[in-house]
């Protein structure tokens, strides 16, 4: 059984359509990227799915219940995570305390909050920086801080969105590493959105391609790099006439 | 017993802190055997008094951000409450006390429900209204004594009555107050580091983030400002049994709801000694400035002037408050 199903999903703002009749399953502990040029609709649909914005039409089913029209902390308590594009975390709490929000979602207990915050914060490698500041951290760390208190949820499934956007090499290279432990490790079903290309393909098992609000192609990493529909979305029609479609 | 263990575990502040906390609390508990006038002791008793309404408001206000220039709606249905249970009734303190936090929390509910829909100025602006339209009708409401108000007549009870609060001397409010003080800080030391705590915390931050940890915002903040209402309900309360007159024009005026907002936001708005620190350094300066300047014909606002100015170096300089001072100087030092 899918761990998410999304059928039909339309999401209309005013008079622009920004997803449109989007469908896509997601198995349990599966790792997929989605892929897009800007303005595709890929926040929108994490959006969507996580109960931020309510949908125009379509439905969405997670862990076999029907949350299309739930609202974003009802969606969160039942299992799906996400962080998000700008957000980093709340400068004036600790790491700690951060990841500690999160993990307050399924305990009342302070003490309990707080162990499960410090073996979240060992598994991301993180735990010398848990009494600093999040202010106080790099934009790398601090990124990772968002995917450590979005898992103090204790999620089935993970919304990464854009989590390497403006880290240099080295730090894609570990925040990579991060993403891997979340889905081999503790199994975690992952939806990434990614704007670093070769990120998306290396961790990536699946990947969906979002333009102008369609869903233009899915498939492996490979078979996506040489599609040349997402090529044309990506580079435009005439790289395509050009190149004869030679791949990305 | 975690909470209660949690409500004494000071071990995240610095020694410092602790030592000088330390050090007040005992100088206040020996305060009035010191040899101190009448007027030193009521400014004290007026410190605790809005000490505890800075605290009440700083849960909503300072850890959750949302400005509250409404309090004295609660510190009304507290004093009510006491006032018309005791003189109507027979009924004492430590009874009418918790009836008046029950119904000063159901109309929180009531007025928080709509309020926590708006934001920001909006929030503001409304909670001073929900208070001043509570206070019209009390102005008007015979059944309330209107705007003549109630009296507690001290003569009919035999002082010190600790059952009812009524006493001639102002060193036994001084230390039943006290208590409370103690108390209001224990409580405000778990809260700040509940699971609601961090989560106002989080809401504060930014609601969409709060809302994708599974926090339902718009509830959080419901049962916050029960919280601190429930704070300035006790207090108010109390009050009545100290004043023994009350009318809605001094226990629910517009003033009343700033000046507790104020106690906290000059502190420390979303720290635990700020609303201590801001009642300290404002109830002494406004008490003996109206002592000095009061009579002086044309200067009887001289108080008001005062807060305006606070507000806006607070809000150009440091929107922490003394406490952000300090914090910004400490952490200086470190790096």
């Amino acid at each position: 059984m899918a761990l998410l199903e999304v059928d039909n999903l339309s999401k209309d703002f005013g008079g622009l359509r920004a997803n449109d009749s989007i469908s896509f399953r997601l198995a349990p502990g599966e790792l997929l990227g989605l892929i897009g040029p800007n303005g595709a609709g890929k926040t929108t649909l994490f959006n969507c799915i996580a109960g931020k914005y309510p949908v125009t039409s379509g439905r969405i089913v997670f862990d076999g219940e029907d949350i299309t029209a739930l609202r974003a902390h009802e969606v969160a308590r039942r299992g799906l995570a996400r962080t998000f594009q700008v957000y980093t975390a709340a400068g004036d709490l600790t790491v700690r305390e951060n990841v500690m929000v999160g993990c307050f979602m399924r305990t009342p207990s302070r003490r309990k909050a707080r162990e499960q915050a410090d073996a979240i914060l060992t598994d991301l490698k993180l735990a010398d920086t848990a009494d600093l500041f999040v202010s106080e951290l790099p934009v790398a760390a601090q990124k990772k801080v968002t995917m450590a208190t979005a898992l103090g949820t204790r999620p089935k499934l993970l919304l990464l969105d854009e989590v390497a956007a403006g880290l240099n090499p080295g730090e894609i290279e570990d925040i990579m590493a991060s993403i891997r432990h979340i889905n081999d490790q503790m199994g975690i079903a992952v939806i990434l959105i990614e704007h670093v290309m070769e990120l998306v393909m290396r961790t990536s098992e699946r990947l969906i391609v979002l333009d102008s609000g369609r869903k233009i192609a899915e498939g492996l990493p490979e078979e996506i790099a040489r599609n040349e529909q997402v090529i044309k979305a990506y580079l435009g029609e005439r790289y395509v006439q050009e190149h004869g479609g030679e791949g990305m | 017993m975690e909470a209660l263990k949690n409500a004494f575990d000071f071990s995240d502040q610095p020694r410092l802190d602790l030592t000088i906390a330390a050090g007040v609390a005992l100088f206040l508990l020996t305060f009035p055997l010191l040899p101190v006038s009448a007027f030193a002791l009521a400014t004290m008793i007026q410190f605790f008094i809005f000490s505890l309404y800075g605290m009440g408001w700083n849960t909503i206000g300072g850890y959750g951000g949302q400005v509250d220039l409404g309090k004295a709606q609660y510190v009304g249905i507290g004093a009510y409450t006491t006032t018309i249970l005791l003189i109507r009734w027979d009924i004492p303190f430590w009874f009418s006390m918790p009836i008046g936090v029950v119904l000063a929390v159901t109309w929180s509910f009531i007025i928080g429900y709509p309020l926590f829909r708006l934001k920001g100025h909006y929030f503001a602006i409304a909670t001073i209204a929900t208070s001043l339209v509570l206070k019209d009708i009390f102005e008007v409401w015979e059944f309330v004594g209107a705007a003549r108000g109630l009296e507690i007549s001290p003569i009919e009870y035999t002082p010190p009555d600790f059952l009812r609060l009524i006493f001639k001397e102002d060193i036994y409010y001084y230390y039943v107050l006290f208590v409370f003080f103690l108390v209001g800080i224990l409580y405000l030391n778990w809260f700040r580091k509940s699971r609601l705590g961090y989560q106002l915390r989080a809401i504060k931050d930014n609601e969409d983030v709060a809302r994708s940890l599974g926090i339902n915002v718009h509830w959080a903040k419901i049962k916050t400002y029960a919280i601190a209402t429930a704070y300035v309900s006790v207090v108010g309360s109390f009050h009545a049994c100290y004043i023994k007159a009350i009318e809605p024009e001094d226990t629910m005026s517009l003033d009343i709801s700033i000046l507790i907002a104020l106690m906290a936001m000059l502190g420390g708005a979303g720290s635990l000694w700020g609303p201590i620190i801001g009642a300290g350094i404002l109830i002494p300066l406004k008490s003996y400035l109206k002592e000095w300047l009061g009579g002086v014909a044309g200067l009887t606002g001289m108080d008001l002037i005062l807060y305006a100015v606070i507000i806006m170096v607070i809000s150009a300089k440091e929107p922490r408050g003394v406490w952000g001072i300090v914090e910004r100087v400490r952490r200086r030092k470190q790096t």
